[in-house]
């Protein structure tokens, strides 16, 4: 990996990254194919540093949490603008990816949060053992002490209306993530000349029309009268 | 020294016997088979879209009472209420001589998911109780709602106050924005309209969801109880059939799941006057039947204080709270519930 591919675009840092992965398979390969040869052992793998500069140039870094995330404005920047016949589905991709990394900011908030629990929850915990040290001898009743207290300290914070914000913006990023996903599936079911998902809901619907006015036409109204009934038991008051 | 000598000597001791216990309730769980749920003897009467309509076999001598009609919540699946011989509330009711009929919402799909609320309450809950209007030649009938199930029955009895005898409702939520509801708190900024955008809400997604209320208990804690409970069988295949039922989830319909959370969550429309279904405003002050409002009083799901304002908004003279000692998921299976409820229900319907 080159020193400068964290400045390269996204292409060709994504084509090194392929172009490694691709020589770690060769790799395994011949090892696999001559279990007496040393070559995979011995040599050095420069194979996960694409991966890495990659990964780091979106912002996302090692161990998932470590990197402050970037901004989608900031992914934005490092894309170039949709060009040519296919830019209507380009600007999907785009707008997926900066869905994900949009998502992927909320979440470390969320984690953020939850590790706030569970030191409470810990903290707790520590303070309980401290004043009953038959406590700390029971597995059983380290854990359910554990419990309590996750659950006290989680119930706490799930009632904030930051979690719940936290929470919602999270379930709202996915749902638009699955509408951008969906357009392009739509796209996909139309090349290959399958039913597409606007196809089925638009029979779906047909179908629901025909169905509602098959049931006006035989409604109550519009049959003979029933017989009389017999009263059981009548509301009271 | 000595003392922490005798502290890890504990520790292993008792490590050693959970593990050896673990290492048992574990043999025996893979000799369990597939559960077997709602055994009681019923008859399909009306079928509807994916909607069925079931009457249970009568095993007693008919107390004279007009049907009941249980409306279970669209989110679970009604054989909660008849998960096994000894935890069946269908089977205590029937015991007592009611005459039980059953709505099962079924499996939702991708065919369904234009279906408005309405067509729930107005269009299949309506049906299903004109059907048994019908085949038993009477004008009303009693009618048993749960949770959402029961929310359901609320509107049906406003709208149609003619057709229903008693109302009883059991874990409904009438007030969703209450301090304690914390899923109410969660859904207040989820976008309904883009998470429908995309079709059904799957049971998967509604159930990390009610999971997340107390996450700790019911993905970690309720497991290593398990291991570590005894490996009788009996016990065992009946912590089966309720992991069965908590998963057994189906997807909800999309458009009316999004009005559900809209109108009831968001805007909580029941309680202020403002839901509106067929063109018709639903006003609890209509229901003036008497009313038997069972609900439990450790419910995370709906919390005691959604359910105990009914008696406020409606017009019913004779309104009567019951609040039970349980969870949301004991009301139908604890022992305490057992001993409480059907006969509650049956007095009820009998005084």
């Amino acid at each position: 990996m080159t020193a400068n591919s964290a400045t390269m675009g996204p292409t060709p840092a994504m084509l090194a990254a392929w172009d490694n992965y691709a020589a770690l398979c060769q790799i395994i390969f011949e090892s696999l194919r001559d279990p007496t040869a040393t070559t995979a052992s011995t040599q050095s793998l420069p194979l996960l540093g694409a991966w890495q500069d990659l990964a780091k140039m979106w912002g996302m870094g090692p161990g998932f949490a470590a990197a402050a995330p970037l901004t989608s404005e900031q992914v934005s920047a490092r894309l170039i603008p949709a060009l040519g016949y296919t830019r209507e589905y380009q600007i999907v991709v785009q707008r997926m990816i900066d869905l994900g990394m949009e998502f992927q900011r909320r979440y470390a908030e969320f984690m953020q949060q939850s590790a706030e629990i569970t030191q409470t929850a810990l903290q707790a915990v520590q303070n309980r053992t401290t004043s009953d040290m038959n406590l700390a001898s029971s597995p059983a009743a380290l854990y359910e002490s554990w419990i309590d207290s996750a659950e006290t300290a989680y119930a706490q914070a799930a009632h904030s209306e930051k979690f719940a914000r936290t929470l919602a913006e999270l379930c709202n990023l996915l749902s638009s993530f699955k509408v951008e996903r969906g357009k392009l599936v739509e796209a996909f079911a139309r090349q290959m000349d399958l039913p597409s998902r606007a196809e089925v809901d638009s029979l779906h619907r047909q179908v629901r029309e025909l169905t509602m006015a098959l049931r006006n036409a035989n409604s109550p109204g519009k049959r003979p009268p029933r017989t009389p009934r017999k009263r059981l038991k009548a509301p009271r008051q | 020294m000595s003392d922490i000598a005798h502290l890890l000597s504990r520790l292993l001791e008792e490590g050693a016997s959970m593990q050896e216990q673990a290492r048992a309730t574990a043999h025996a769980l893979r000799g369990i088979g597939e559960v077997q749920v709602g055994l009681l003897d019923k008859e399909r009467v009306y079928t509807d879209n994916k909607v069925q309509l079931y009457h249970y076999a009568p095993k007693a001598r008919s107390a004279g009472l007009p049907p009941l009609l249980i409306c279970y919540a669209m989110v679970n699946r009604p054989y909660m209420l008849d998960l096994q011989p000894d935890r069946s509330l269908i089977r205590e009711l029937l015991s007592l001589g009611v005459d039980v009929y059953l709505i099962d919402w079924g499996y939702p799909d991708g065919a369904d998911r234009f279906i408005p609320l309405e067509e729930y309450i107005c269009g299949y809950l309506d049906r299903c109780v004109h059907h048994i209007l019908e085949k038993h030649s009477i004008d009303c009938i009693n009618l048993l709602g749960i949770c959402q199930g029961g929310t359901f029955s609320l509107c049906y009895a406003a709208l149609k106050p003619l057709r229903v005898a008693n109302l009883i409702t059991m874990v409904t939520p009438v007030d969703f924005k209450t301090p304690e509801n914390l899923l109410s708190k969660w859904v207040q900024y989820i976008d309904m309209d883009l998470l429908t955008q995309s079709g059904n809400v799957s049971g998967e997604f509604l159930n990390m969801i009610f999971l997340a209320l107390m996450p700790f208990r019911l993905t970690q804690q309720k497991y290593v109880n398990l291991l570590h409970a005894n490996s009788d069988r009996a016990q065992l295949e009946n912590f089966m059939r309720m992991e069965k039922w908590i998963f057994d989830s189906p997807d909800q319909p999309a458009r009316a799941c999004r009005e559900f959370v809209q109108w009831f969550f968001q805007d909580n429309r029941l309680i202020r006057g403002e839901l509106e279904l067929a063109a018709t405003s639903v006003r609890l002050k209509n229901i003036t039947c008497p009313v038997l409002n069972i609900y439990a009083a450790k419910d995370h799901l709906v919390p005691p204080s959604a359910s105990v304002s009914l008696g406020a908004h409606i017009s019913s003279k004779k309104y009567q709270s019951l609040q039970v000692d349980v969870g949301h998921i004991g009301i139908y299976v604890s022992g305490k519930a057992r001993k409480t409820v059907p006969h509650a229900i049956f007095n009820w319907l009998h005084a």
